[in-house]
C-alpha cells in the first residue's frame, strides 16, 4: 500500500514522514549515512580510491602523464578533474555526452581544488617551460543516491593522497627523459577539503546528507566545504531561500562531520601505505 | 580530435610516462611467459582459470546489478527496467537489448578516452550478441532493456568477464531468460593455449610476429549456455589452426560449466535473501 | 523458510506433460519445463491432479502493461482530442519507471460519445483508474475509462485542495466548494485499496 501512495503522491508521502521528524529511510534529520573509504583499489592507476556515502558510490582513478607546461604558466603542472555520471549509476542519465549535472559537478570540484589551495601546481613541474606532470583525476559515479559532491571529494582526495610519482631525470639540452621507477616521491597535499550536503524543504526543514529521492523532492540544497576546521566554500545553487541562523547551523554540523571525515581519509590512506611498506 | 567542450580538457599532447621506461622485445616477453616450473607468471597452469568473485545488488538505483572480479580484472554491470525504444515509430514484436561496454579512463595501463573507441564499440556488440539468444525478447515487445558494463580495471579477459557479469545482473533484475550465459577467454600464442589470459598474456597473443608466420596466435571468446549446451557467441581474432580452435572450444565449454556453478550459487543466495526479507514483512 | 524450491534461469524443472503445465515464469522446450527467472517455484494444484508450475521472482518483476490490465495513471497533458498520461501502477505493482499512455476522447466514457469533452472529464494531475486497450501498432498504450468503475479517483482543485465526488460527473473542492466536471470512478467496495488520498 505504501508503495502505491509513494508513487502517486510522492511529495505528500515525504511530508508525512517529515511531520514526525523522521525521513523515509528511517534516519533523523541530523543523522548522516555511514561512510566507507577504500584506497588504492585500482592498480592500473597511479592513485585511486572508492568512497561510499550510504549507497552513493564514487570511484576515483588518477593517471599521471607527461606534457609541456603552458607558456603562460611555465612553472606549473596540471591537475584535471572530471566527473562522469554514466547511465550505469542511475536511470536519470542517458548515454551520450555528459549531462548538465555532470558538467556542473565537475566545475564545482575544479573550483574547490583551485580555491582551497590544497595542491601546489608547481610541485608538478619537472623542468620550467619544458616538462611537467599532468594528473588526470577521473571520477566515475557507480551508484547515484544523493550527496554526490561529498562522495566525490572524499574519493578524489583519498586518491590524491595515495599518488606517488616516479623521479624523472630530464636533460633539457638533449630533450632526453629517464625515469627512475623505484624512486617515487609521494604527491603533497597541503590540506584536505571535505564537504557536507544539506537539503532544504520550505525554508524550515534541514536534512543532512540527503538521498537522491530527498534531493528530488526538496526545494533546495546547500553544500558546505570545510578544510582544516575552516570554512572553505558554501555552494547554494538557487532553490528556496535560507535564513542566516539555519546556514550557521549547517556550517556547525559540517564542521563536526568534517573532523570525522578527515580522520577517515587518514586511516584509509594509512592502511594502504602500511601495506606498501611491508 | 574535436575539442570536448563538456569536460575539462588537459593540455594537448600528453604522453604516458611508461614510454620512457625500459621495455622488452616481443621475443624476450615470450620467454617470460612461463616460469621455469612450467607455471605462468601468476602461478597458474596453462589451462587454469583465475579465481572469480561475484556479488549482486551493487548499484541501488538500478533494477539489477552485479560486480565481478577475475584476478585483477574488475567489472560492474547494471541493468535497467524496460523502457520505450527512443526514436522509433514502428512496432516491433520483440524487445531489444541495448548494451554499452566501456573501459574506465584509468582502467588500462594507457589512459583511455571518455568517448567509446572502436574496441569498446565492438565489445558492446559482442556483449549484445552473447546475451540476445538467452533473453526472452518476446516478453517485452516494443521495449528495450539497457545493460551498461563498466570495466574498472582491465587485467585481461575483460570481455568474457563482462558477459558473465551481465548475465548475473540480468538474472538479478529478473529479466526472463532461457539460460545463463557464461563466457571464457582463451589466448593462443606460440602454439600454446592459455586459459583466461592476463592483460600481458592477452597482448602477446594479439601480436602478429612477422618473423614466425607458422605458429598460431590469437584470442577466442566463447559465450556458452550450459543447460542447453549451446554456444551463443563466438569471437576469434588472430590466426589459429582448426585443431587448436576446436580444442579451445571444448576446454572453454568445460570451464563455462564450472563458472556456472559459481554464479548459480550467487543467484540462489540472492533469491534466498529476497525470500527471507519478504517473509519478515 | 522450509520447503522452498529455488531455481535459476534455464534450470530444468520437470517433464512437460498433461499433468504439468507451463505457467508464468517458465517455458517449454523439447518436452521439458524450464525456469525463466531466478526465484521460487510455486506449484498450483488444479482439478484432475494437473499441476500448474510457476516461478515467481522475489523482487518486483519488470512488468509491461498488457491488454486488459487495470492501471493507475496520472494525467500529464490534455487537449481537444486526447489526454496524455503516465502509467504509474499495473494492478497492485508499482512501476519504477512510468510508461506513457494515451486516453482518447472517445474512450473516456461509454455513453453519449459524441458529447464527450476532454477537459470536462479529466484534468492534468488527476489520478485515474483505467484499463489497457488492445495493443496496436502505435507506440503508446491506448487506455479506456469507459466503465463505471473506471475514471478519476483523486483530483485537486485550482487552489490545490482535495476534491470529493458528488455525482458521477462532478467533483467538489473541500475548501472552496467549487464544482468541476470529471468522469468519476465508482469505486467498488471490495476494492477499497485502489484509492489512497
Amino acid at each position: 500500500m505504501a508503495k502505491q501512495y509513494k508513487s502517486l503522491h510522492p511529495i505528500k508521502y515525504f511530508r508525512d514522514y517529515l511531520a514526525h521528524d523522521i525521513r523515509p529511510d528511517g534516519r533523523e534529520l541530523t543523522k548522516y549515512r555511514p561512510v566507507i573509504i577504500n584506497a588504492n583499489s585500482v592498480s592500473t592507476a597511479e592513485g585511486s580510491a572508492i568512497a561510499k556515502v550510504g549507497k552513493t558510490t564514487v570511484i576515483c582513478g588518477i593517471k599521471a602523464e607527461l606534457c609541456q607546461p603552458k607558456t603562460e604558466t611555465p612553472t606549473q603542472g596540471f591537475l584535471i578533474p572530471n566527473l562522469e555520471l554514466p547511465p550505469l549509476c542511475s536511470s536519470k542519465f542517458k548515454p551520450g555526452p555528459p549531462s548538465d549535472q555532470a558538467q556542473v559537478a565537475t566545475k564545482v570540484i575544479a573550483d574547490i581544488i583551485e580555491n582551497s589551495g590544497c595542491i601546489n601546481l608547481q610541485d608538478l613541474c619537472i623542468s620550467t617551460e619544458k616538462l611537467a606532470w599532468c594528473l588526470y583525476a577521473d571520477l566515475v559515479c557507480l551508484d547515484h543516491d544523493g550527496s554526490i559532491i561529498d562522495a566525490c571529494l572524499l574519493a578524489l582526495f583519498t586518491a590524491l593522497k595515495t599518488v606517488s610519482l616516479p623521479k624523472v631525470e630530464y636533460n633539457a639540452e638533449l630533450d632526453s627523459k629517464n625515469l627512475q621507477m623505484d624512486e617515487r616521491t609521494p604527491f603533497k597535499l597541503y590540506n584536505v577539503p571535505v564537504s557536507t550536503t544539506f537539503a532544504i524543504l520550505d525554508e524550515t526543514v534541514l536534512m543532512i546528507d540527503p538521498t537522491a529521492e530527498e534531493e528530488n523532492l526538496c526545494t533546495g540544497v546547500v553544500t558546505i566545504v570545510i578544510k582544516d576546521d575552516e570554512l572553505c566554500s558554501v555552494l547554494k545553487p538557487g532553490g528556496s531561500p535560507i535564513t542566516e541562523e539555519k546556514l550557521v547551523d549547517c556550517i556547525k554540523q559540517s564542521m563536526e562531520r568534517a573532523k570525522l571525515l578527515g580522520k577517515l581519509i587518514d586511516t584509509a590512506t594509512q592502511e594502504t601505505n602500511d601495506e606498501i611498506d611491508k | 580530435m574535436p575539442v570536448d567542450l563538456k569536460r575539462i580538457n588537459g593540455p594537448e599532447n600528453t604522453v604516458s610516462y611508461k614510454l620512457y621506461t625500459p621495455s622488452k622485445t616481443f621475443k624476450e616477453e615470450l620467454k617470460c611467459l612461463f616460469k621455469s616450473n612450467n607455471k605462468r607468471q601468476d602461478g597458474r597452469n596453462s589451462l587454469e582459470h583465475r579465481k572469480m568473485f561475484i556479488k549482486t545488488g551493487i548499484v541501488s538505483q538500478a533494477k539489477g546489478s552485479a560486480y565481478l572480479e577475475l584476478g585483477n580484472t574488475k567489472v560492474i554491470v547494471s541493468v535497467f527496467d524496460p523502457r520505450e525504444i527512443p526514436n522509433k515509430t514502428d512496432y516491433s514484436q520483440k524487445g531489444v537489448l541495448y548494451c554499452e561496454f566501456k573501459y574506465a579512463t584509468f582502467s588500462c595501463p594507457q589512459r583511455r578516452n571518455f568517448q567509446q573507441d572502436s574496441e569498446e564499440k565492438q565489445n558492446s556488440i559482442i556483449l549484445k550478441q552473447s546475451l540476445e539468444p538467452a533473453v526472452c525478447l518476446h516478453e517485452f515487445p516494443n521495449f528495450q532493456v539497457d545493460i551498461y558494463a563498466l570495466i574498472l580495471e582491465n587485467d585481461g579477459s575483460s570481455l568474457s568477464a563482462a558477459v558473465t557479469c551481465a548475465c548475473v545482473a540480468l538474472a538479478h533484475a529478473s529479466v526472463p531468460m532461457y539460460d545463463l550465459v557464461t563466457a571464457v577467454t582463451m589466448g593462443v600464442v606460440d602454439n600454446q593455449i592459455l586459459m583466461d589470459p592476463t592483460l600481458k598474456e592477452q597482448q602477446l597473443c594479439e601480436v602478429f610476429d612477422e618473423t614466425d608466420t607458422k605458429s598460431d596466435h590469437g584470442i577466442i571468446v566463447t559465450s556458452f549456455m550450459s543447460t542447453h549446451q549451446q554456444i551463443s557467441q563466438f569471437y576469434q581474432t588472430g590466426n589459429i589452426n582448426l585443431e587448436n580452435i576446436s580444442k579451445s572450444i571444448s576446454i572453454s565449454t568445460d570451464a563455462s560449466g564450472d563458472i556456472k556453478l559459481l554464479i548459480e550459487k550467487c543467484i540462489v543466495n540472492h533469491v534466498l535473501k529476497g525470500a527471507n526479507k519478504s517473509n519478515e514483512e | 523458510m522450509e520447503d522452498v524450491l529455488v531455481c535459476i534461469p534455464g534450470q530444468r524443472l520437470c517433464l512437460c506433460d498433461k499433468k504439468h503445465i507451463s505457467g508464468q515464469g517458465t517455458y517449454e522446450r523439447q518436452g521439458y519445463l524450464y525456469s525463466q527467472l531466478a526465484g521460487l517455484v510455486k506449484i498450483i494444484e488444479k482439478e484432475d491432479g494437473v499441476q500448474l508450475i510457476e516461478v515467481h521472482s522475489t523482487q518486483d518483476q519488470g512488468l509491461v502493461p498488457q491488454q486488459g490490465d487495470l492501471v493507475t495513471v496520472q494525467i500529464t497533458i490534455i487537449n481537444q482530442q486526447f489526454a496524455k498520461c503516465a502509467i504509474k501502477c499495473i494492478g497492485d505493482t508499482v512501476l519504477s519507471r512510468p510508461y506513457r499512455g494515451i486516453l482518447r476522447k472517445e474512450d473516456l466514457r461509454a455513453t453519449e460519445k459524441d458529447k464527450i469533452e476532454v477537459y470536462k472529464s479529466v484534468r492534468p494531475g488527476d489520478i485515474v483508474l483505467a484499463r489497457v486497450l488492445p495493443i496496436t501498432e502505435a507506440h503508446t498504450y491506448h487506455l479506456t475509462t469507459a466503465e463505471n468503475e473506471l475514471g478519476v479517483v483523486t483530483a485537486h482543485s485550482e487552489g490545490g485542495h482535495q476534491m470529493v465526488p458528488i455525482s458521477w460527473t462532478e467533483m467538489q473542492c473541500t475548501k472552496t466548494l467549487v464544482k468541476q466536471h470529471r468522469k468519476v470512478a465508482k469505486v467498488l467496495p471490495e476494492k477499497p485499496k485502489q484509492i489512497v488520498t
